[in-house]
């Protein structure tokens, strides 16, 4: 499931001139870092808003095809239809989809860089113990 | 483990032997009720058990980024939704000092209608033989205050986003101010939702639970309660399960025996469910969840605004508390929680989110008399059902056009509603379109702040589950100290209120 999740993940936010895309920013490790430290419930909902993604063009951009088989200007415009919709589940499931998504796109040094901001220290993963 | 002469005990394995122990008083919980009752107590010489569901993490351990605040801080990564018509999420902590760590520490006194109305409605006006509960909630926010190093937040911290909305409430001729918080010589980082790394917010992990610890206390901390244990109608002690900060594999058995009483200060979500899972008898239990809804607007300008600078939230207003019932503040929200936010998608989201630094988002806070439930659910977690109603939505939809209004007032070029139904952006000129803009919930991505009720006070068994100094009715030895027992909404922030309301009962405890 990580690819179907990592492929809408993608659609969503993809590279511009201006931007890295979420591909340029580890998303890979990033997604098995949360798939294995969330819960399941939202894990669950994550892969369930990215089958969601990728099963509706026929009612975004009206093509038969789950949205990984779609060329770029096409998958781009499925994701600009879907995630303009005023549909609440479907609007609820792809914030539950970019979510994660920007906390992975969004915590990246070159993306920070680009909006001025200093780069995080990484999160010490500790607890007091004694 | 021991700290001064206290101890600390955290996560043990299965295979370890339970965890025993034995004090006057447990209290479940250390966030701002619980930390705060637990001080009094500790300080009149009583032992005490403080117990959090959380990890302990000093300052220096606490993340930097988003994903790590969600992981290490909030309670089910920020994922409890209240169940309504609209599905908004509760932002709570779950981490030793509670939402103290991971809120904007903001401190505002308890408004004198508030206890009018649970003089008039809930018979709560004069507690523990100690004169009115209001005179003795201000007398303990003096204290606090002075404790907690309260300050305005400093000219060098404010940040853009702060002094502009400051000057959008002059142009239009509202009162409103700089806030004051419980933060000792704030820097402006811009870290106060992932925990003060340069220690300078005062969460109740900084200040109280190591005065616990100092004066012979004992901590657990990943320390889940999951019963309250009685002989009879009294209460006689708390146990669980340690629970694995990381995996959440399950620890060992604690088991701590209360002398004198068990104090529940779990939080608005919890604390309800804990005492129906132990078995409490209560009409009122679960019942009177309310809730300060809120959501944002973001202002786009010219200059650069820069958010991510300066005090997380350092400005609000009063002004429209009592018409048309909202507060308004600033909240600076981190880019990675932004790119979620914005409605769309590919190219043009990442266009949108090309201007992160010529935005800024203020919010309000809605004094909601809409009324929920909170019951224990799935696998036993807390369930939120609550909706605002059509008087509610209202006031929630122009508290949206103020915001508006207010960006507009301080320069901003246009802004960004965030209301299904309307334009993503709207410029100066177009703002009014938000008074006639939807009023069903869905329409709106909303978040539950502040939260009351649950186990609300009062002076009637049938309509309420504690007395005005916090005892269940009907028990022996059991309190509960945090915002569960507040049955209205206050249209302030809760946190003064809740620690001074914790410290009565504390007080009450002790005389009795």
């Amino acid at each position: 499931m990580l690819w179907l999740v990592r492929s809408a993940m993608v659609a969503f936010y993809p590279r511009t001139e201006a931007l890295p895309g979420i591909a340029d920013t580890g998303i890979d490790p990033f997604l098995r870092q949360f798939r294995s430290e969330t819960t399941f419930m939202m894990w669950l909902g994550v892969v369930l808003a990215a089958l969601l993604f990728h099963f509706t063009p026929l009612f975004t951009v009206f093509v038969p095809l789950p949205a990984f088989f779609l060329p770029a200007s096409l998958r781009d415009k499925h994701a600009r239809k879907i995630g303009n919709t005023n549909l609440y589940l479907v609007k609820q499931a792809m914030l539950i989809l970019k979510l994660p998504a920007g906390l992975c796109w969004g915590r990246d040094p070159e993306v920070r860089k680009r909006f001025a901001m200093a780069a995080y220290a990484p999160d010490p993963d500790v607890w007091r113990t004694s | 483990m021991s700290s001064g002469t206290g101890t600390h005990v955290s996560f043990r394995e299965r295979t370890e032997t339970p965890f025993e122990g034995e004090v006057d008083y447990v209290v479940v919980g250390s966030g701002a009720g619980g930390a705060a009752a637990a001080s009094v107590l500790v300080r009149a010489g009583a032992s005490v058990a403080l117990i959090e569901a959380g990890a302990w993490r000093e300052p220096e351990q606490y993340p930097s980024s988003a994903y790590g605040g969600m992981r290490d801080l909030m309670d089910d990564w920020g994922a409890q939704i209240a169940m309504g018509r609209a599905l908004w999420p509760i932002v709570q902590a779950r981490t030793m000092g509670g939402t103290t760590v991971i809120n904007s520490a903001i401190c505002v006194r308890t408004p004198a209608d508030v206890f009018d109305r649970w003089e008039k409605e809930f018979g709560i006006g004069r507690t523990g033989g100690k004169g009115r509960l209001a005179d003795r909630v201000w007398k303990h926010q003096d204290d606090l205050e002075r404790e907690l190093s309260v300050e305005e937040v400093p000219p060098d911290a404010r940040g853009r986003s702060n002094v502009l909305a400051m000057k959008g409430a002059a142009a239009i001729g509202y009162d409103s101010h700089y806030m004051k918080r419980y933060v000792k010589g704030c820097v402006g980082s811009g870290q106060c939702l992932q925990g003060c790394r340069k220690l300078k917010k005062q969460s109740t992990n900084v200040v109280w639970v190591p005065e616990v610890l100092e004066r012979g206390g004992l901590v657990l901390s990943s320390a889940p309660v999951s019963k309250v244990l009685f002989e009879g109608r009294r209460a006689i002690g708390v146990e669980g399960r340690f629970d694995h900060p990381r995996t959440h594999r399950a620890g060992s058995v604690f088991r701590v025996k209360a002398k004198k009483a068990v104090i529940v200060a779990a939080s608005v979500t919890h604390s309800a469910v804990l005492l129906q899972k132990s078995g409490v008898k209560s009409k009122s239990l679960g019942r009177f969840f309310r809730a300060h809804p809120g959501t944002g607007v973001f202002g786009c300008y010219d200059e650069p605004v820069d958010q991510n600078t300066g005090a997380t939230q350092g400005w609000a207003s009063t002004a429209f508390r009592n018409e048309p019932g909202l507060k308004l503040e600033t909240l600076h929200i981190p880019l990675e929680l932004v790119a979620s936010r914005f409605a769309g998608g590919g190219m043009e989201l990442m266009d949108r989110l090309s201007r992160y630094r010529h935005i800024a988002m203020w919010c309000h806070s809605v004094r909601a008399e809409s009324v929920g439930t909170v019951r224990a659910g799935f696998l036993g977690k807390p369930m939120v059902r609550y909706g605002l109603d059509a008087a509610d939505m209202l006031k929630f939809r122009e508290g949206m056009y103020l915001l508006a209004k207010t960006h507009v007032a301080a320069g901003a070029k246009s802004v960004l509603p965030g209301i299904s139904g309307l334009p993503f952006e709207m410029k100066a000129d177009e703002i009014e379109r938000i008074r006639t803009g939807p009023t069903d919930p869905r329409a709106y991505i909303a978040i539950l702040s502040h939260l009351f009720g649950g186990a609300v006070m009062g002076a009637s068994p049938d309509t309420s589950v504690t007395d005005g100094s916090g005892r269940v009715h009907g028990y022996e030895g059991l309190v509960v100290a945090d915002a569960s027992v507040i049955p209205s909404v206050l249209g302030v922030n809760p946190q003064h209120t809740i620690m001074a309301l914790a410290r009565c009962f504390a007080e009450d405890l002790l005389a009795s």
